[in-house]
């Protein structure tokens, strides 16, 4: 578990996923827009993971689960479909900032091997071309800028270690040859 | 409070590390044993060859009262060969590095020598492989003993292009990556270690932590099967816990 007070986890605890309500709740509407109405049995709304899970996982001993956790439309079938066919042109930026730390929270409550392959493989085939880019003094300018604004931010913080270690090495020769 | 260092080496470290290896110089002033914490130093007599440490060498050098022998693999020659070794012959591995001397057996002392304590930058070093400090004693001698390495403009080039195929082989070894998995490194060198760390670290943690909850499963099934296998081997378990 990641710590406390780590600013990526608060905030991935705060993306949306999908829920349904399995109950009517009164006077819950102006969650829906539907101000000072009810809340609908089956209604579908987003709702921040940390409040989502807490519904969903906290249950009665006699009644069903208050709301029924959906996957977050960052990880819909057509998204995956697109991370199998080539993981490079997917804007996961665009899809979640958080992208792997929200799957890695989703894949806790639900269990999915095909989901876990697909964001492995998506992972290393991006991180490769993360390396390339990071080592590539024009890289961040040139072809490769769609794709770097398309990272996530753990894949942002790898492409910073790659560039600060390989500036490191650099700073260390211009050194060298100045003194 | 977070440390301001990333964790592992950072360049300027690799190298402080790599002057500790030792070089041949030849003298061109005498000068007696000096006692340094290392171990004490060969007294220098000009015309015969002594192995110094290369921050040493390369501070006589800067003073002009030696010149540095160049280790036989930073001859151009060598460095060409190793090269065409990375480009054509493995293009997934790395070049080696060099082979253990045969452990002698008159010297029956209990130290056995692994790389770091083993002079692999010396004139009579083998010519056919890449040190664990090749970078870093490359650049060193090269900023700092230009004139003594034959063809040093030539050299320079030869080890910028085995660096850039070597980090290439570092970052394509990603795609094979597993959580639990590992990477073949051998023969990889302290410089590049320093550099593709943070990189690689970073790769396995994301790795590790998208594969978490399989993990836990597999876990979980696995206790779940030793449970059982205790159940039905329970007698020989107690057998093995009086052992």
């Amino acid at each position: 578990m990641s710590s406390y007070y780590d600013i990526d986890a608060i905030l991935t605890d705060a993306q949306k996923v999908l829920c349904t309500f399995e109950l009517t709740v009164p006077g819950l509407g102006y969650i829906d827009g539907n101000e000072g109405g009810d809340m609908k049995q089956g209604t579908k709304v987003e709702l921040p993971l940390w409040l989502g899970e807490m519904l969903a996982v906290s249950q009665n001993i006699s009644s069903s689960p208050l709301i029924t956790l959906d996957l977050p439309t960052a990880l819909a079938p057509r998204v995956l479909n697109a991370l199998k066919a080539d993981p490079r042109t997917v804007d996961l930026r665009a899809l979640a900032p958080h992208f792997y730390a929200l799957s890695a929270r989703m894949l806790e409550l639900f269990e999915d091997d095909e989901l876990v392959e697909v964001l492995t493989e998506t992972f290393k085939a991006r991180s490769a071309s993360i390396a390339d880019q990071a080592h590539n003094p024009r890289g961040a300018l040139g072809d490769g800028a769609d794709f770097l604004r398309g990272l996530d931010e753990n894949e942002r913080q790898l492409f910073r270690a790659a560039h600060d270690s390989s500036k490191a090495v650099k700073a260390w020769m211009a050194d060298l040859k100045k003194g | 409070m977070a440390l301001p260092l990333p964790p592992g080496l950072t360049p300027p470290e690799v190298a402080f590390l790599c002057e500790m290896e030792l070089v041949t110089v030849i003298p061109r002033q005498r000068l007696d044993g000096l006692e340094l914490l290392g171990g004490p130093t060969p007294p220098l007599t000009p015309p015969l060859r002594a192995n110094l440490p290369l921050w040493l060498a390369l501070l006589l050098k800067r003073q002009r009262r030696c010149n540095i022998l160049a280790p036989p693999w930073l001859h151009p020659a060598s460095l060409t060969s190793i090269l065409e070794t990375e480009t054509e012959h493995s293009k997934a591995a790395f070049s080696p590095a060099p082979k253990l001397p045969p452990k002698s057996l008159s010297s029956s002392s209990q130290l056995t020598l692994s790389p770091p304590f083993l002079p692999s930058s010396t004139a009579d070093s083998r010519a056919d492989a890449l040190p664990f400090h090749w970078m870093e004693m490359g650049e060193l001698l090269l900023s700092g003993a230009a004139d003594d390495i034959a063809d040093a403009d030539l050299v320079r080039r030869l080890l910028r292009d085995l660096r850039e195929v070597r980090m290439a082989k570092v970052r394509a070894g990603v795609e094979v990556l597993d959580a639990g998995g590992g990477v073949q490194m051998n023969g990889v060198g302290g410089m590049e270690v320093a550099e593709g760390r943070a990189f690689i670290g970073g790769v396995v943690d994301g790795l590790r932590r998208i594969g978490a909850s399989r993990e836990q499963v597999k876990r979980e099934r696995e206790a779940e099967e030793r449970e059982r296998g205790l159940a039905n081997t329970a007698d020989d378990d107690y057998d093995a816990m009086d052992l």
